[in-house]
């Protein structure tokens, strides 16, 4: 039996590929679509390093083989910033302004996540956020400025960067 | 960490998908959300020659109401079931227990299906389904069988699961507008833990409002399977709150009877006694307060 090709949009792109079957999508993501802003950290499912946003929603890609995420919108923390790459996406800036990042490696991942809470809660509680975070570790931070960018991404933080 | 190579198909239907898994035998493992076989793939925990995806499959992640019956299909994830209106409304310890499981990303991808399959002794969705009177709709070539969850786990990893059939639904009769449940389970962190011991119990009243009609408590990760406590809900049943309020600590205490823990490197097998009898108590006083309230006249 042969596979269909895989159709995922990544970033808004779209993409046809010959996929193997035992093929990881985070194996896709950085080594057959050249995305290395996704990082693998335990790639067993518990750091979150790998968090991408399938549908709109935070997954594990180290979990996911590739064709499963077939026919779905694959976002990356390479699609947040402006297409020209000029901007920064608020949530990244608030995570630059706050201290939010010390080594990096949790970041994109931290970010996928906070993005995803932000676009169903547009105004998180801290314990919210807090929640929606439990899933990705940093070793740096001790996370409180990473609740903090966060914070300051709501609407009505007083920050004018109602995200959502 | 890499997969051995191996096929995948992603059945277009059910009758496909049981079509697949009868003519690959034992070689075909059914995939759902993953977050188990996975990694059971990466760490060559095992090595199925076939995956059967489930996910394709046109209504198997449905939740509905029906006939008075509560049906949810297997492949609806934990994160949905957390969230669900009518699950929030009708059966609230399911939702507890589902926003208890892993990490939003986990809860994203993870099935209740998947939970009940892969059978850990401390499955979070478990607990409830066994307080709750739950059964489990199975679809193999020959047609459905239908499995109480009270029956359906026998040990660790096992189940009653007949070979070739998957796990399409479960289904529990809706509980009334006067039910009240509570899951509680022990972890040492405030999110993505396992369950070291976990207690649910669901409770609804009388028409008239003024005694138990039903009660159905349950505990996780204390035994080889989820268990039942018959013992601990004919305290309750056939009283009014009042009263079986007044039975807490016998609750407990039949809930430790009932109980088989071993020590392990998440706690002693005594600490799991002590915590079901803490939970036990902590649970009934919840769940027999609010049905006191809502027994009131209005």
């Amino acid at each position: 039996m042969t596979l269909p090709p895989l159709h995922i949009i990544v970033n808004g792109e779209d993409h046809h590929l010959m996929v193997p079957a035992n093929r990881i999508l985070l194996d896709l993501i950085r080594e057959d679509l050249a995305l290395t802003g996704t990082k693998e950290g335990c790639g067993l499912g518990k750091c979150g390093a790998c968090t991408v946003l399938l549908d709109g929603r935070p997954v594990h890609a180290c979990l996911l083989l590739a064709h499963q995420a077939d026919g779905c919108r694959v976002d990356t923390i390479e699609g947040l910033a402006d297409p020209a790459g000029t901007t920064l996406h608020p949530i990244q800036e608030a995570f630059v302004e706050k201290g939010a990042i010390q080594c990096g490696f949790c970041t994109p991942g931290m970010i996928n996540t906070a993005k995803a809470l932000l676009d169903e809660n547009p105004t998180p509680t801290e314990d919210d956020i807090k929640l929606a975070i439990a899933g990705n570790l940093c070793r740096c931070t001790g996370y409180h400025k990473i609740v903090d960018a966060v914070s300051a991404c709501a609407c009505g933080s007083g920050k004018g960067e109602c995200h959502g | 960490m890499r997969i051995t190579p191996l096929e995948y198909v992603t059945a277009d239907n059910l009758s496909q998908a049981v079509e697949l898994l009868d003519s690959a035998g034992p070689q075909a493992a059914v995939l759902a959300g993953g977050t188990d076989l996975v990694l059971n793939l990466k760490k060559k925990r095992a090595c199925p020659c076939i995956l059967v995806s489930l996910q394709a499959i046109d209504g198997i992640d449905r939740i509905c109401l029906e006939n008075g019956m509560i049906r949810i299909g297997a492949m609806a994830t934990h994160d949905r079931l957390a969230r669900h209106p009518l699950l929030r409304e009708k059966a609230d310890i399911l939702c507890q227990a589902a926003g208890l499981i892993g990490s939003w990303q986990i809860r994203n991808a993870g099935t209740i299906g998947g939970n009940i399959c892969n059978a850990s002794p401390a499955g979070d969705a478990l607990p409830p389904l066994l307080a709750l009177d739950a059964a489990f709709v199975t679809a193999g070539t020959v047609g459905e069988t239908v499995i109480s969850a009270r029956n359906f786990f026998t040990g660790p990893g096992q189940t009653r699961l007949p070979s070739g059939h998957l796990l399409k639904e479960i289904r529990f009769p809706c509980p009334p507008a006067n039910a009240a449940g509570c899951y509680m389970k022990l972890r040492r962190r405030k999110a993505v833990d396992i369950s070291i011991a976990g207690v649910a119990f669901q409770a609804a009243l009388n028409e008239e409002g003024t005694q138990v009609a039903s009660a159905g408590i349950a505990l996780g990760g204390v035994a080889p399977t989820p268990v039942r406590v018959p013992g601990a809900e004919d305290l309750i049943t056939g009283r009014s709150p009042k009263e079986a309020l007044e039975n807490a600590r016998a609750i407990g205490a039949a809930c430790v009877a009932a109980a088989s823990p071993i020590d392990d490197l998440r706690a002693s097998a005594d600490y799991k006694r002590t915590i079901v009898n803490v939970f036990a108590q902590r649970c009934a006083r919840h769940v027999l307060t609010t049905l006191k309230e809502k027994g009131k006249p209005q």
